[in-house]
This record gives C-alpha cells, sequence and structure tokens, in this order.
C-alpha cells in the first residue's frame, strides 16, 4: 500500500493507495492515486516539500509524486522564525 | 451568625482568587490537554514511525533527538520536543542556535518529524532557511 501524508493542524491526512491493483488498471486505485497526485501537486504549489519514506532507506526529498513509493510525507513551507 | 454581606463578599473573595489563578494553572496543565488531542496523537504516531528506537528513547529521557548531519560527521542538529532552538554541535560543542519554522501550525510531534526529515534530506535548504544566531564562548 502507498500512502501520503499531508502535515497540518490535524495531526496528518492520509491517503492511501493500492500500488498492485493500480498496476493492473483497477479503477478505485488508480482514482485514489490521481487524487493523492492531486493532493502532491497542490500541497506543493503551496510551498509544501515532498519526502519518500521506504523502510530501511534514508528519507529522500522528491519533486514529483512517485506512486511506487510506500510512503510521501509533505510538509507545510517553513521559514527561520 | 455570619451577616450576608460578609458571605457575599467571601464568595467574591474565592472568585476573584480563583479568576486569578486560572491562567497560571491553564499553563500548568495545558501540555497535558494537547497531548490527548487526537492531532498530537495522530503526530506522536508518525513521529514514533519515523524515529529509530534510540531516538525515541533520547526525546523521552532528554526532551530533545539528536540527529547527525548527512554532510559533516562532526555536526548533529539538537531538536527539541517542543517548539525552540534547534542546536548545531560540531564536535561536542554548540556552535549555533538555528530558529525555522513551519508557516501553519502543526503539533509539537509533527515539528520534530519536519525538522528530522529537513536534515536528512534537504539539510542545505534548511540550513539557508533558518535563522541562524552563533553561540559566543
Amino acid at each position: 500500500m502507498g500512502m501520503l501524508r499531508v502535515m497540518s493542524r490535524r495531526g496528518d491526512d492520509r491517503l492511501t493507495w493500492d500500488q498492485q491493483k493500480a498496476q493492473v488498471g483497477d479503477p478505485e486505485a488508480l482514482a485514489a492515486v490521481r487524487e493523492a497526485e492531486r493532493i502532491f501537486a497542490q500541497e506543493r504549489a503551496k510551498g509544501a516539500t515532498a519526502f519518500k519514506l521506504d523502510p530501511g532507506k534514508p528519507a529522500q526529498r522528491i519533486e514529483t509524486f512517485d506512486e511506487t513509493a510506500e510512503q510521501i510525507v509533505l510538509v507545510p513551507r517553513v521559514v527561520g522564525g | 451568625m455570619i451577616p450576608l454581606t460578609q458571605q457575599v463578599l467571601t464568595m467574591l473573595g474565592w472568585i476573584i482568587l480563583a479568576l486569578a489563578i486560572s491562567p497560571m494553572v491553564w499553563l500548568i496543565f495545558q501540555p497535558y490537554f494537547k497531548g490527548l488531542s487526537s492531532a498530537e496523537r495522530r503526530a506522536a504516531t508518525l513521529l514514533h514511525e519515523i524515529l529509530t528506537a534510540e531516538q525515541c528513547r533520547q526525546l523521552a529521557w532528554r526532551g530533545y533527538v539528536e540527529i547527525p548531519s548527512p554532510s559533516s560527521t562532526q555536526r548533529i542538529y539538537r531538536v527539541p520536543r517542543t517548539r525552540g532552538y534547534v542546536q548545531v554541535i560540531e564536535n561536542g560543542q554548540a556552535i549555533m542556535r538555528l530558529c525555522i519554522q513551519p508557516v501553519e501550525y502543526l503539533p509539537d510531534a509533527d515539528v520534530v518529524v519536519l525538522h528530522k526529515l529537513m536534515i536528512e534530506a534537504n539539510e542545505d535548504f534548511y540550513l539557508q532557511k533558518a535563522n541562524k544566531y552563533l553561540c559566543s564562548e
């Protein structure tokens, strides 16, 4: 399962999709991937930074949505305090 | 028998006292109430998934988590559990404090995750964005 986590004041909003079903063209899984991709683009446009997290690997910053990622975390724009 | 005016004055006194101490009581218990909110619980779940077991222990016992710099083996970042400066430590000595924060409110645990991810995967940008305060001897 892939998961998109968007940090917000509510903790983090999550959206999951089934990668295997999406690969074989399952409409529901593809719709979830498209929705995750839309949220990803929307948050990136607001200045969020995206990180791909895969077990046993260091976090990796990504610029484009990766539906094969196990987990993507979007953190809001940061400023110097 | 206590006169009515004295009873009213006593009651007023207690009300004034309660109003005076309530902000202090709120300040003392606020972190515990925050920890009970669903947002903080969700953020804590993410934090525990992302930190190593050792980092979780460090956060619980010392109130901060140390994140090694990916670019320099001598440098570590000390991120506090609650909002505050991130200390930069090189060769065991604090050299700098960093102030960087998200533009929108996030639960405290999410802020720790944010620092960890930014340091580990986007250190240059993190340092570029942070306001830096050099530590003097």
